[in-house]
């Protein structure tokens, strides 16, 4: 565990492997939500708050359960269930304690229950961060900042595109690639721009 | 920015509001097509001593590529505006000045295609399809540099050496065959740089792209832009001054040690920021928005050159902060009108 | 007979779950590097399709309507895990190509958006025609993709090499260049369709 090992996740997850413009998890809200800033940002904190809590919640459950019953070929499941759980449980408590905050992000919450950028960090972080059925070092941590940082990656890269495609409106773009297709080839210029952290070793 | 101080005195707020609505409106704000032929063309003609010197350096070859960038650009806009129907506006100088611009970020060497397929992205997808001059959201010729580095990193990676360089250790045989690195890549391989000093480094005379070597000329060109108030200081002295500061700080093994200097001078970090961060369409309006943009740029260049893949970033840093530009527009503009 | 066949050529063209309906496109673009990936997740695709949509047609009319996403969920997460064990045992080179895209069917808004659009609400027969129309749209959207990019990127189709000489456009390979093409793809479709009407 070391201060390099984090800037290099940091680094990875937010720019090189952008959870959005790399990985491609969470394209979907990208495309659809993605229009303008407010609700684009309500949504990537909704995102970063989720994803961040479902890396502590499945890293415990595959330590503690999962590993030590043997049952590991059940994570898909046990984990979409868990994520669905836990995002209509605090749906639920918003709801109760700050219905302001409810209104800010209520309606996007459900929605995230099938972002694949939830599902797809869980399954990641054990992926990079298990060996053989074996937590290694420091791999709770790992875990939680690798969550911390796909957040991350997917609010910067919403809030960029959102503010683009703000400004497009004032622009007279051809109406063939009005809408979805100018979104996507804007994605790929982002994405081209971002591998220039390609290689990246502190 | 006259509205900016306006709308500082509370009293003035609904005036302030009429001016903010007859004013501010976003980059596509070059609405008399005369001046932005003008600036366009004035931009590329005080680009003009870097190509003589690209020239001088790396001989006919530099030639070839800087026409071949420029007649291709030209080419691919004409055509795509005769497709889209659109009015043809070739004299407007942008599409001229995108393939000179990608040309001076190609090394000297490069095979015919790579120059028109560069250019040939650069206008369509960097320009024509945000809908033309002063609507793309990225810096055109850049967007055409990335597009081919990405592609064939062999043949954007593989610079010439000059001509009559001082440091010719091959003695001079056949010089088209002849590669060297650039003073960034040997840095970045951590060898020593042998035989070159700052005067090298700012006169040109070493390996790189064909516009971006002689820092003399450049500065020529930029003082022309400066004086004739066609850019402002802002962005490019920031910009420069950030990447100096932070290689300072970080460029060595220990704190405040690094060579600044040499970080300046090195790379295409002068072309890019007086000649491509300073683009109107593509960089904040506000001049908040322009110091949080330089220094980004800064920042990210920095970044990439001590501690990414690539020796050199400048063009992936303003691509980022290009990307960045319609939000800083955004939060700076609202801040200061308090909306 | 002609009804069902509607239902299955639907998916292919008017309705493909791609270029049309823009549905599940997270694992179209991340493992369309190449077109044996690309056929790959097809088929796995449309097996989970295909069962999801069988077994969700089945006991739609037990299922208490409030609580039928979980289900449905937990019936598609079902056969996401019986593919994923399937592909490890006798595929294990296209399941690490796959990487994490395989359990991440689950959440493909494809199979999700298909059971609850469809599948919940037809006979069995037809959904069965509608999961193979859909999977053979998705898995031919797929191999579109996965072929212009294989061609440009690599040079190779299907792994063979076809042109000698040719500098292989490596962009295409990426994920930028993925992106890129479901841009230019899409704006195609949508000037097609502007010349018809």
């Amino acid at each position: 565990m070391s201060i390099g090992q984090f800037l290099s996740i940091f680094i990875s997850a937010v720019f090189v492997y952008n959870v959005i413009l790399s990985r491609f998890l969470g394209l979907c809200s990208f495309v659809a939500i993605s229009k303008e800033t407010k609700p684009a940002l309500a949504m990537s904190l909704a995102v970063m708050f989720v994803t961040t809590m479902s890396s502590i919640i499945t890293w415990f459950i595959y330590r503690f359960l999962l590993i030590p019953f043997n049952i590991t070929y059940l994570r898909t499941i046990a984990f979409i269930l868990v994520i669905a759980s836990f995002v209509q449980l605090v749906e639920m408590i918003i709801k109760k304690i700050s219905p302001p905050l409810y209104r800010f992000f209520g309606i996007y919450l459900p929605l995230i229950t099938v972002n694949c950028a939830v599902l797809g960090v869980a399954v990641l972080n054990i992926d990079m961060f298990f060996v053989n059925g074996k937590a290694i070092e420091g791999s709770f941590y790992y875990s939680v900042f690798q969550g911390i940082c796909v957040g991350l990656g997917y609010t910067i890269a919403m809030l960029l595109m959102s503010g683009i495609r703000e400004r497009l409106d004032f622009c007279s773009v051809p109406k063939c690639v009005k809408e979805f297709p100018l979104a996507f080839i804007i994605a790929s210029i982002m994405s081209m721009s971002f591998m220039g952290f390609n290689g990246f070793k502190f | 920015m006259k509205n900016i101080e306006i709308s500082k005195n509370k009293e003035d707020k609904i005036l302030s509001d009429g001016v903010n609505k007859l004013t501010v409106s976003y980059s596509p704000h070059l609405h008399t097509n005369q001046s932005a032929a003008k600036i366009m063309w004035s931009v590329f003609l005080s680009l003009i001593p870097a190509g003589i010197a690209g020239i001088f350096i790396f001989g006919s070859k530099a030639l070839w590529i800087i026409s071949l960038g420029i007649i291709s650009a030209i080419a691919t806009e004409g055509l795509l505006q005769y497709l889209n129907k659109k009015k043809i506006t070739l004299n407007d100088g942008s599409a001229a000045l995108t393939g000179l611009l990608l040309s001076y970020n190609l090394p000297a060497n490069s095979p015919w295609w790579l120059v028109i397929i560069g250019s040939f992205v650069a206008v369509a997808i960097g320009k024509q399809i945000f809908g033309g001059l002063g609507q793309n959201i990225f810096n055109p010729a850049l967007v055409g540099r990335v597009f081919l580095m990405t592609c064939w990193p062999k043949y954007m990676t593989s610079f010439m050496k000059p001509l009559n360089a001082g440091f010719n250790v091959f003695g001079s045989v056949n010089y088209d065959a002849i590669t060297a690195a650039t003073p960034l890549m040997i840095v970045k391989e951590g060898e020593a740089l042998s035989g070159l000093s700052y005067w090298d480094l700012f006169l040109g005379r070493h390996a790189g792209c064909v516009g971006e070597v002689c820092i003399l000329a450049l500065l020529i060109g930029a003082l022309f832009l400066l004086l004739k108030k066609y850019i402002s200081w802002h962005i490019p002295i920031i910009y420069i001054a950030t990447v100096g500061v932070f290689s300072w700080i970080f460029g060595q093994k220990g704190l405040f040690s690094g060579n600044f200097l040499f970080s300046i001078l090195s790379g295409g970090l002068i072309l890019g920021a007086f000649f491509m961060a300073t683009d109107y369409v593509t960089s904040p309006l506000t001049r908040k928005g322009q110091v949080i943009f330089a220094a980004g740029c800064g920042v990210l260049t920095s970044v990439i050159r001590l501690w990414g893949g690539y020796p050199e970033g400048v063009s992936y840093a303003i691509l980022m902060m290009n990307a960045a530009t319609p939000i800083i527009d955004r939060y700076t503009k609202n801040r200061i009108f308090g909306k | 007979m002609k009804l069902e066949r509607k239902e299955f050529i639907k998916g292919i063209i008017k309705e493909n779950p791609t270029f049309v309906l823009a549905l599940g496109l997270c694992p179209t673009l991340a493992v369309s590097t190449a077109m044996s990936n690309g056929l790959g997740m097809g088929i796995a695709a449309t097996f989970v399709l295909l069962g999801s949509n069988i077994f969700i047609s089945l006991i739609k009319n037990i299922v208490p309507d409030r609580i039928r996403i979980p289900c449905y969920i937990v019936v598609i997460a079902t056969f996401v895990t019986i593919t994923e064990l399937f592909m490890k045992a006798y595929s294990p080179a296209l399941n690490r190509a796959l990487g994490i895209y395989v359990p991440l069917i689950v959440v493909n808004c494809m199979v999700l958006g298909r059971a609850e659009a469809y599948a919940s609400k037809s006979s069995v027969k037809n959904s069965i025609m509608d999961a193979l129309g859909m999977g053979l749209g998705f898995t031919l959207a797929l191999l579109l993709i996965s072929g212009i990019r294989e061609i440009l990127g690599l040079g190779t189709f299907f792994g063979y090499k076809i042109i000698k000489s040719y500098e292989p456009m490596f962009i295409f390979a990426l994920p930028s260049g993925a992106l890129l093409v479901i841009g230019l793809l899409m704006s195609l479709f949508g000037l097609l369709k502007n010349k018809k009407t």
